[in-house]
């Protein structure tokens, strides 16, 4: 068996396991009766469609080549760069508050581009920590913490 | 005359000062996102949805329309000077826009975008005033039979029009509805797929998934990419088009707008796919002795398109306010905002809140014209805009994104999920599945749930009280007949073949 079409298999792959994954884990919940749906009802019948939609655009994967079959490459430093640095973002801003949150998820994020500058990314991320407390805490009165745990008082 | 008296509450509304203001700034912003590649409505309205928290809901639907089809008339700026789609929907516009500012019509094309835009802008908010009235009668006739019908109707409508694989869209639909039934059943209390995690219990946020999918995964797919964009920006010349240039834009501006108005009301539809039908129709019509052939610079390909994109843009809107279902991903967001403010969205909402639907309405048409007004002379001011670099553009995004997402809860967990989502997003983009319809299915998830089980109960099991109720069975069958004519030979080669133009 060969894979024609990649990007098809894969997309099937994947639909196959989250439709086995709720079908499965729906198992937990009632099943009711048609009358009387139990939580288990629609999950499990859309689980077992989903499942059964992934094996036929695997086996569509399978069959016939078509155009932008070929799988592209992951680009995982940029991908962890952009969601890592949310992540951060996250961990830290009850305690670091949007000042300190906000440089660090600007310098970390601009290591995602190939072109990426010391100088230019400091500079942005200082303009945006400004811009982002003008714009939220001042202008939108969101309450997010603004200085880091230990200058609050 | 029923209608102006609308109307006229409508504009009551609509021209306060307050909500002229805001009606302003959704347009300021909605073009400047549109001018700028890489930030589409959706994120963008998923950022500033809990900046509206603080308004009147009146001022926060207005704002957030503008966006919607501000982001309409800014896309096409980017997409005849970068030849970069600045928004999905001005794809097409790229093909002969870009020759056109390329041989030192730039002003012309960009004048022609403006103005069809506005035309298409005032027939569409007429015809959402005059189809709403009727179109709620029908929908109080509605029970959770028919409900269950009609999203269907419009899931397979999402499918039918999403560009790539039928089957692979059909898959990511239920894979929506799946995820959005994550979270207490409200039924029977149970909690589904939370992993007991106790912030999963209110079910996943929809501005989280929304966000990921398409503002955090479009960052990531846009910094991988290397190369420049050469922006024209030398003599972009008089925005006025010449005689010979009106007389061939008009005809292509009418029918532009009259196929994008059909085409954003139906489900699944909306600014995107009336483009696309626009420039084949328009390519179609010219034949093969166009002059300049179509994709060298002819005006009609970015007078059909364009005047098409803004017609459906606002033509999308009348499923969303008769029957408060979403046809497409903005719109969803449109009944998140809804919710925010405590609106239920459907039917009742023009009796219970008549200010609120006739303001947003007559506000269609003063941001149209705002636009028209805005948008020529700052020309200017947007071209320099497209010379900001990606690399200082989407950390800046990325802020916005996480910040808007904070504050909906005050939760950081947000925020990670969106991360989850982002990679989730990425992955169907290596694997070419189309969000949209994920985000679609993940809307209506609980709502097809929920009336489909009171069905059921209603008819006491028996699953033929879709079929005997008369406007049911006529919303299958139109379900199952777009679904035919979908997998006809003849159209789905055709189908591809307007995807592929775009490639």
């Amino acid at each position: 068996m060969k894979i024609r079409n990649e990007t098809d298999f894969w997309s099937g792959v994947m639909f196959i396991a989250f439709g086995l994954f709720f079908g499965a884990f729906a198992t937990r919940y009632n099943f009711g009766t048609a009358q009387v749906m139990g939580p288990a009802y629609f999950p499990t019948v859309l689980g077992g469609l989903l499942a059964l939609v992934g094996v036929l655009v695997a086996l569509a994967g399978l069959g016939r080549a078509g155009e932008g079959g070929k799988l592209e490459r992951f680009h995982f430093a940029e991908l962890a760069w952009v969601l890592g640095a949310a992540v951060i973002y996250a961990a830290i801003l009850r305690w670091a508050g949007l000042l300190v949150s906000m440089l660090a998820l600007i310098v970390i994020s601009s290591f995602a581009s190939h072109e990426f500058r010391w100088k230019e990314a400091i500079i942005l991320s200082i303009v945006m920590a400004v811009i982002t407390y003008l714009v939220f805490i001042l202008g939108l009165k969101l309450t997010i913490p603004v200085l880091p745990a230990f200058l609050r008082n | 005359m029923e209608l102006l008296d609308n109307l006229a509450i409508g504009f009551g509304t609509a021209l306060t000062l307050q909500n002229l203001l805001y009606a302003f700034a959704g347009c300021l912003i909605g073009t400047l996102i549109g001018v700028l590649p890489g930030v589409g409505p959706v994120a963008t309205l998923a950022m500033l949805l809990p900046a509206t928290y603080a308004l009147e809901p009146t001022s926060a639907l207005i704002m957030l329309s503008g966006i919607y089809y501000g982001a309409q008339y800014g896309g096409s700026t980017t997409a005849i000077l970068v030849n970069l789609p600045g928004e999905s929907s001005s794809v097409v516009t790229c093909l002969d826009g870009y020759q056109m500012a390329r041989q030192g019509r730039a002003g012309a094309a960009l004048g022609t975008a403006a103005i069809g835009s506005f035309i298409a802008g005032t027939f569409a908010t007429v015809l959402v005033a005059a189809f709403a009235p009727p179109l709620t009668e029908l929908a109080f006739k509605f029970g959770p039979a028919e409900y269950v019908s009609l999203m269907l109707l419009g899931l397979i409508g999402a499918v039918v029009l999403a560009s790539g694989s039928l089957v692979k869209a059909i898959g990511m639909i239920v894979l929506g509805l799946l995820l959005g039934l994550v979270g207490t059943d409200v039924n029977s209390g149970v909690s589904r797929f939370t992993f007991s995690i106790p912030e999963l219990a209110d079910g996943i946020g929809f501005v989280a998934v929304a966000m990921g999918v398409f503002g955090f995964a479009e960052i990531i797919a846009n910094v991988e990419k290397k190369g420049q964009r050469e922006v024209l920006t030398n003599n972009v010349g008089s925005v006025m088009p010449n005689v010979k240039e009106m007389k061939e834009a008009a005809p292509a501006v009418a029918r532009g707008t009259l196929l994008g108005s059909i085409l954003g009301i139906l489900p699944g539809g909306g600014a995107l796919l009336a483009a696309f039908a626009a420039y084949a129709v328009e390519k179609k019509l010219a034949g093969p002795n166009a002059d300049p052939p179509f994709g060298k610079g002819n005006i009609r390909g970015v007078a059909g398109p364009e005047s098409a994109n803004n017609a459906g843009a606002q033509t999308s809107f009348i499923p969303m306010l008769t029957l408060g279902i979403p046809p497409n991903a903005v719109m969803a967001l449109m009944i998140g905002a809804m919710t925010i403010h405590n609106i239920q969205p459907g039917p009742q909402v023009m009796t219970s809140n008549p200010t609120l639907f006739w303001g947003l309405i007559a506000s269609m048409w003063i941001g149209n014209l705002m636009l028209v007004i805005l948008n020529l002379p700052l020309i200017g001011l947007w071209i320099q805009l497209l010379k900001v670099p990606y690399r200082m553009l989407y950390p800046a995004i990325l802020a916005f994104c996480c910040i808007g997402v904070y504050s909906i809860n005050n939760a950081t967990f947000d925020v990670l999920v969106t991360v989850f989502f982002g990679a989730l997003g990425y992955l169907f983009y290596k694997l070419r599945c189309e969000p949209a319809p994920l985000i679609l299915g993940f809307i209506l998830g609980p709502m097809i749930e929920e009336n489909l089980r009171r069905a059921m109960l209603l008819s006491r099991g028996d699953p033929t009280t879709f079929v005997t109720s008369p406007l049911s069975l006529g919303l299958l069958l139109a379900a199952l007949a777009l679904l035919g004519i979908a997998t006809l030979p003849a159209i789905k080669s055709k189908r591809q073949a307007t995807f592929q133009e775009s490639d």
